[in-house]
């Protein structure tokens, strides 16, 4: 028999109990909805937790420190600090793209009667080409001259110098223009809150001097927007060290470290730094690497893998909910099924006096139930994303939305769950019809030919 | 009444020894058949030891009343039911030890039926019920159902092809049945009281078209039935009485139609034989 024919008298059937099919299909597109909205919630759950997550720093990036930073140093051996030849040995590890070193220098910024401290981070080209910005320009990499990236919530930490007054006592943001007018930068703070008094050999110690340094740009994200480089200021590393050493020449620098002899090192000591991984999948190994080689090692990574444990729980339980309403369906179906089969007994022992193979018979009653679970699967998850719809706009009216960390919809529905979708309706319908469909197949063709 | 049968069985035997050796091998050869039902603790002998041919081209009747067997004979025949015990072999193929799928197979390509309630698909039209059988054995649609216009026409339905059967008459749904059971041009065809449900003019139409089927179609057509006039119509008869034949007869002509029809004509000779 030929699988449309067979097809033609599955589709004949369920037209002619209209309305039966009608109320199973229907118990399927209940069914099939409840389960797609349901882990459509755990999805935009685990998915916005994921954003929320990302946009405090990238999820392939592993940030570094040197134990030697913190906790006590043992004196007998060189503390392990991330060095150039540290940074060396972080790209050599496999799978890192690459890795940036991160210099912090506090210095002081000054515009008119306004100053602030100035948390400055010396970071590389790469580092800066990450920073999304709402003015100006990333430095170009050949750059000679010290420019810097001030964070979009920079601005709040200048203060009034005669009033003291600034944006976290007052509110108001302070009347400084980063772009457009010039910001001077004072890098020896020692001399500069000691200027006027003597030093140890009775000199009076003269006024630091002040460096106009432009700005490159602003990162996005207004006045109140957070992200995680809105309370930074950058600036490229290398820049930076020749600033500094010119600067400070064979004095130390302030914040590096000193030898035994409290003499100044030879070379620069970081603070942090960033390796940069390929692939989400490697980044525990590397940091396991990193942490090998005697660093402590931190990424984001890490912290999106602990709570998406908890969240794939919470999708199993809702998809769970969803499923049993999918059962319920599956068992309407089964019960349209077996009705079907009392009715048509002398229908299907006439189909078999006259050589229609069983296994055609068995066929037949699946593929009514798989198209019943067909049916059901399309209208259900034409009527999730409507559903899935309306819960988003919902939720952006309601006050949940303003709490919440991260904007964006709460019910997420990817394309793969919608083919999932309609494939378990139709495997769900036809296992339902299983049972009924064998029943029919063994049927008596007897019961055709007795005459009632 | 007593004597008669023996008398009968030996000109038959005789009949049927020279008959088969001139002409044909028998389509149908029936050895031997037993069908016993347990009833409780009774057993119950629907066929006792039931042996018999019949050759291509005949229309044969088997004739009895109702529980005599004839029913359950013709199940075995058509394969919907195994024997107990014996052999029936169909076009020299031994059916009796076929499994279920095995039988829906040898239906579909050897047998044609003709039910008494007409068991029409009343979801299809006439044409779509003619071409099922063909649709079963995977014909191709326009095929199947030029096939079964060509039947509609000879057994003069073709008006009724596009409506339903139960926009028909018991008269017309008959012949729907029967255009079916040609449809697939069958070795043999089986019919079950074919007129049972039908008035006795529209029988007799039916009857005879069956009979010019079997003619000009050169088809094998066993009937059963519990009337004695509607077997007249038959060119042999097999009575059935308690699961036995009781006596086997053949109408004086069979090589003709005319023949048949001054039998019937001439007041049903035979037709009181058993009763």
């Amino acid at each position: 028999m030929k699988f449309t024919d067979l097809l033609g008298l599955s589709i004949n059937n369920l037209k002619r109990r209209r309305l039966r099919t009608f109320l199973t299909v229907l118990g399927v597109v209940i069914g099939t909805a409840s389960i797609v909205v349901m882990l459509s919630l755990g999805i935009g759950q685990s998915e916005s937790n994921k954003e929320m997550i990302e946009s405090y720093g990238s999820l392939t990036t592993i940030t570094v420190y040197s134990n030697a930073m913190y906790g006590p140093q043992d004196s007998s051996t060189e503390p392990l600090y991330i060095t150039d030849d540290a940074i060396g040995d972080f790209t050599r590890i496999r799978h890192v793209t690459g890795a940036s070193p991160i210099l912090r220098y506090t210095a002081i910024a000054k515009q008119g009667v306004y100053e602030a401290y100035l948390s400055l981070q010396g970071v590389s080209h790469e580092y800066m080409e990450n920073i999304p910005l709402s003015e100006g320009h990333i430095p170009p990499r050949d750059s000679k001259e010290l420019s810097i990236i001030y964070g979009n919530q920079a601005i709040n930490d200048f203060q009034n110098s005669k009033t003291g007054e600034g944006f976290w006592s007052t509110g108001e943001t302070p009347d400084v223009d980063l772009m457009g007018r010039s910001v001077f930068i004072i890098f020896d703070r020692d001399k500069y809150y000691s200027q006027g008094s003597t030093d140890a050999d009775g000199n009076i110690i003269s006024a630091p001097k002040k460096y106009i340094v432009p700005t490159a740009g602003i990162v996005d994200g207004g006045e109140t927007g957070y992200g995680n480089y809105s309370y930074g200021a950058y600036c490229d590393i290398e820049l930076l060290k020749d600033k500094l050493k010119s600067i400070f020449k064979k004095d130390p620098i302030p914040g590096q470290p000193t030898n035994s002899k409290g003499k100044p090192l030879s070379y620069f000591v970081y603070d942090s730094a960033e390796v940069y991984v390929d692939d989400m999948d490697h980044v525990s190994e590397v940091q396991e690497a990193i942490s090998s080689l005697g660093f402590q090692a931190s990424s984001n990574m890490e912290w999106l893998e602990q709570s998406q444990d908890s969240m794939r729980m919470q999708q199993a339980v809702l998809g769970g909910i969803g499923a049993v309403s999918l059962f319920v369906a599956a068992i309407g179906i089964a019960n349209t099924m077996m009705m079907s089969i009392y009715e048509r007994t002398k229908e299907i022992g006439v189909m078999k006096v006259l050589g229609c193979d069983m296994d055609n018979i068995r066929d037949m009653f699946l593929m009514e139930s798989g198209f019943i679970g067909l049916m059901g699967g399309v209208v259900g998850i034409i009527l999730s994303l409507s559903i899935s719809k309306i819960i988003n706009v919902l939720y952006m009216q309601s006050n949940a939305a303003m709490y919440s960390m991260s904007a964006g919809d709460i019910s997420r529905i990817p394309l793969w769950l919608l083919g999932l979708a309609l494939i378990f309706a139709v495997l769900v319908g036809m296992l339902a019809g299983l049972f009924p469909a064998l029943r029919a197949m063994r049927l008596s063709p007897l019961s055709a030919i007795r005459n009632e | 009444m007593k004597a008669q049968p023996t008398l009968l069985r030996i000109y038959f035997k005789m009949q049927s020894i020279t008959y088969g050796k001139k002409h044909r091998k028998p389509i149908i050869s029936v050895r031997d058949l037993y069908k016993i039902y347990k009833v409780g603790d009774n057993r119950v002998h629907a066929l006792d030891g039931v042996s018999f041919d019949i050759f291509r081209g005949e229309f044969v009747a088997i004739v009895g009343a109702s529980g005599s067997g004839k029913s359950t004979l013709l199940n075995m025949l058509a394969g919907l039911e195994p024997p107990t015990k014996g052999e029936i072999s169909i076009a020299g193929k031994r059916i009796d030890r076929l499994s279920e799928s095995e039988l829906v197979a040898f239906r579909r390509s050897n047998v044609g039926f003709i039910f008494q309630s007409y068991n029409l698909l009343n979801t299809m039209d006439a044409e779509g019920n003619v071409a099922m059988p063909l649709m079963f054995r995977g014909v191709s649609r326009a095929e199947r159902i030029r096939k079964a216009r060509k039947l509609l026409e000879l057994v003069g339905v073709l008006d009724q092809a596009k409506h339903m059967p139960n926009q028909m008459s018991g008269g017309q749904q008959q012949r729907v049945g029967i255009a079916r059971a040609l449809v697939a041009d069958p070795k043999i065809i089986f019919a079950d009281e074919p007129t049972g449900n039908l008035d006795s003019k529209t029988s007799m139409e039916v009857l005879r078209l069956l009979q010019r089927l079997v003619r000009e179609e050169k088809q094998t057509l066993v009937m059963v039935t519990h009337d004695n006039s509607i077997a007249d119509y038959a060119d042999k008869r097999i009575r059935i009485s308690d699961g036995k034949i009781i006596s086997m007869d053949v109408s004086d002509s069979t090589s003709t139609m005319e023949g048949t029809e001054e039998n019937k004509d001439a007041g049903l000779p035979g037709g009181d034989k058993d009763v």
